[in-house]
């Protein structure tokens, strides 16, 4: 009890009120921040979901490809090319285009959805498709599909996982489901199927198979990606991007983010968080420096520095930022658990992004103290008398 | 001046704005005061006693001359300066100023901790502080839980926690009762004179004048003498009595004359003699005891006068400089009509024998 007094808690607590008001603005403000961003980052997320999914270590796509599902094609020639090259173990050529899939229960209901077909010979799937499904393509007119795909494409994993036989039409032919894999949906589709390349053309009377939209080259053990990028680069036509696993991925990021104004629209949400986290803060602190202005200026009468009323104000700033924080928080983990059941989108709170926004929320309050401090200058230890 | 004084002020003056609107609040304002003393400092609104107080406080830094604090120059002092000079003085607000949001002991703790003092040492001064203020039993209650009296006693025990060598009083009985500003004006007394410390107590509350050991009246941002402001503030309200009730005031002049020609005739007035001039002033002359009281403190005077006279070699009242000027006017006015005549010469010699400056008369007179 007789340690150093928390003046700024205890002139928070006075105010019960005006204390639950700022609690409860700061925690809307973190929720806004925290869905924004975390809605931006399952954006991300999902947009790679494939380009994580596939076993590659260098990706080769046409450079008029923005982003995956609108994918623009180059010749094969091309990615067999580069299995001349020391260190490139294997090379799978990927077709992709979005086919036009009917319901398999409600036949009149028709839905894009993503056909991917590649060489089942190469190991570019390995990571996503069993042997067993491997196999089941080769056969003509069967596919595997994605189990987490959105409910409109019906009601197929319910009926396989029941051990019953589903066919669907895709593009006015009839495939079978053979299987079903698990990547997911992002903000470009809402499913996928994939087959064999052969199937696919299949699929697709008018394409080519001598013109793909991705290769996926796997490396020899031991080789460093960059060191074969560099090496194939300086030997093959420039009519094609190869690229790593990471740029990759960052092309498609960067379209999402940049290109479209979904990204744009997200970082916006959160900042206007921020911006009504901030404006409640201050307001709050404002109004409590201004009802505690003769208190302070007593306080400097008495001794007291410029210094210390600052820190008090700070203290309170941290306080609220804690406060609010730790609700909103809760909160936001709530409606991300519904939000990632409702829209299958990868969200869920990770450490690194709470720490973050704790942190914002910090900063925002201190932001916001530091504003409210002008005020604090006003205290004229002179006017007490 | 000597440097041990606890505040010296010399000829501090002091102006608000600049330029064509600067306004010139003190003008060369210089005293002195010591351990142990208590100065009322009085004046009308806007006379500049508050501003004389935030200079003293360190609230301000001086502009102009010299304010002395503790030993330390405030004159164009620095923040840093200002802070150091505050933390060694007491300060009881007009309003009490207490921080609503702690506790009564909290409060006085925040003037602790700024000299660095904590733990058990901390929570015993606190105890014993408020126990000196009586409120040894609200320690944990909020000043909204107390009295206003009670409130000014708490201000005054966090001004005194520090036991500081200075303690500033701002109008610490403006929002009290009567009673209750009696009360307040007697523990800073007695707190002050227990701890030593030179008091400055600002007021407009004339009923609490008597506890000081000196008063200090500013008047248009000067410092008057107090036989200057009484003089003043009497001959104003005689002028008065005179304009709206000739009559009594004329009674009253003349009553207080002959009471003091026939009472001291003998040179010495007993306690008895005096209660017994009360009495007959109030039974038989049918005086209101003010008048009684008004007429006693004026034939007194005149008593206290001579007597002063007649001892002036250990009274300062009337120094050889006084002496000689006292009867450089009266030779003035013997002289104003163009010739000194002999009634006039005798007359200015039997005052001269009567209040015992024979010694100067034989100087020549110019």
């Amino acid at each position: 009890m007789f340690g150093s007094i928390p003046l700024g808690w205890l002139q928070l607590k006075a105010q019960k009120l005006r204390l639950v008001a700022a609690i409860m603005g700061i925690t809307f403000a973190v929720i806004l921040i925290f869905v924004q961003l975390e809605f931006r980052e399952a954006l991300f997320v999902s947009a790679v979901r494939y380009h994580t999914a596939m076993d590659y270590d260098l990706a080769m796509l046409s450079p008029k490809t923005d982003f995956m599902v609108s994918s623009k094609q180059f010749p094969r020639a091309r990615l067999y090319q580069t299995l001349g090259f020391e260190g490139v173990e294997s090379a799978t050529a990927v077709y992709m285009r979005l086919v036009s899939w009917r319901n398999p229960v409600d036949p009149s209901n028709a839905r894009n959805i993503l056909a991917i077909g590649f060489d089942p010979a190469e190991p570019g799937f390995d990571r996503l498709l069993n042997d067993e499904q491997i196999e089941a393509i080769k056969i003509p007119d069967q596919v595997i599909f994605d189990r987490r795909g959105r409910d409109e494409y019906g009601p197929v994993r319910e009926l396989l996982d029941a051990g019953e036989a589903v066919s669907a039409e895709i593009n006015d032919r009839r495939v079978a489901i053979a299987g079903m894999y698990e990547v997911g949906t992002s903000f470009g589709l809402d499913g996928g199927v994939i087959t064999s390349d052969l199937n696919f053309l299949r699929l697709l009377p008018t394409r080519k198979k001598s013109a793909i939209d991705f290769g996926l080259i796997k490396l020899e053990p031991g080789h460093d990606a960059e060191e074969v990028q560099a090496r194939i680069l300086k030997e093959i036509p420039q009519d094609v991007r190869l690229l790593t696993r990471k740029e990759f991925m960052a092309v498609e990021v960067q379209y999402w983010n940049k290109t479209t104004p979904i990204g744009y629209i997200f970082a916006f949400g959160a900042v206007m968080g921020l911006i009504v986290g901030l404006i409640i803060v201050y307001q709050i602190l404002f109004a409590d420096v201004q009802d505690h202005l003769k208190e302070y200026a007593t306080l400097k009468a008495m001794g007291y520095t410029h210094g210390y009323l600052r820190n008090v104000v700070l203290q309170q700033a941290i306080i609220l930022g804690v406060l609010g924080f730790l609700p909103g928080m809760g909160i936001a983990h709530l409606v991300f658990t519904k939000g990632a059941d409702a829209t299958r989108l990868p969200l869920e709170m990770s450490v690194g992004s709470a720490l973050a926004v704790f942190m914002l929320t910090v900063a925002m309050c201190a932001g916001s103290g530091m504003m409210a401090l002008r005020k604090l200058r006003s205290a004229d230890p002179a006017e007490v008398f | 001046m000597s440097t041990d004084a606890r505040i010296a002020l010399e000829d501090v003056s002091y102006s608000y704005g600049k330029g064509a609107l600067q306004k010139q609040i003190l003008f060369d304002i210089g005293t002195r005061i010591d351990a142990g003393q208590i100065v009322i400092l009085t004046g009308p609104s806007g006379s500049g006693k508050t501003t004389l107080l935030t200079l003293i406080g360190a609230l301000r830094s001086a502009q102009k001359g010299s304010v002395k604090v503790l030993g330390r120059e405030l004159l164009n002092a620095g923040e840093k300066a200002l802070i150091e000079a505050r933390r060694q003085i007491g300060y009881i607000f007009q309003s009490h100023n207490l921080l609503d949001s702690l506790t009564i002991s909290q409060n006085v703790q925040m003037a602790l901790q700024l000299g660095g003092i904590d733990g058990r040492e901390a929570s015993n001064r606190i105890a014993e502080v408020l126990d000196r203020v009586g409120l040894g039993e609200h320690a944990h209650k909020f000043p909204r839980e107390l009295s206003g009296g009670q409130k000014q006693r708490a201000g005054i025990a966090r001004a005194l926690v520090n036991r500081p060598q200075i303690v500033l009083a701002d109008e610490p009985t403006a929002s009290l009762d009567k009673q209750s500003g009696r009360a307040v004006v007697e523990l800073i007394q007695d707190l002050a004179r227990e701890d030593g410390s030179a008091v400055i107590l600002v007021t407009h509350d004339i009923r609490i004048l008597d506890i000081a050991d000196r008063i200090l009246h500013l008047e248009d941002g000067r410092m008057k003498s107090l036989s200057e402001v009484v003089s003043e503030g009497t001959s104003r309200m005689l002028n008065l009595l005179e304009k709206h009730d000739p009559h009594s005031a004329n009674y009253l002049a003349t009553f207080s004359f002959a009471l003091a020609r026939i009472a001291y005739a003998d040179g010495e007035v007993r306690d008895s003699e005096r209660s017994e001039m009360r009495r007959i002033l109030h039974e038989v002359a049918k005086l209101e005891p003010a008048e009684v009281a008004f007429i006693m403190e004026l034939s007194m005077m005149l008593k206290r006068t001579k007597s002063g006279l007649d001892t002036r070699m250990s009274n300062p009242a009337l120094d050889d400089i006084r002496a000689e000027h006292f009867l450089d006017s009266l030779y003035a006015i013997a002289r104003a009509d163009g010739i000194v005549s002999s009634e006039e010469l005798v007359e200015i010699e039997a005052i001269a024998a009567e209040f015992g400056l024979m010694q100067n008369v034989n100087r020549a007179p110019d």
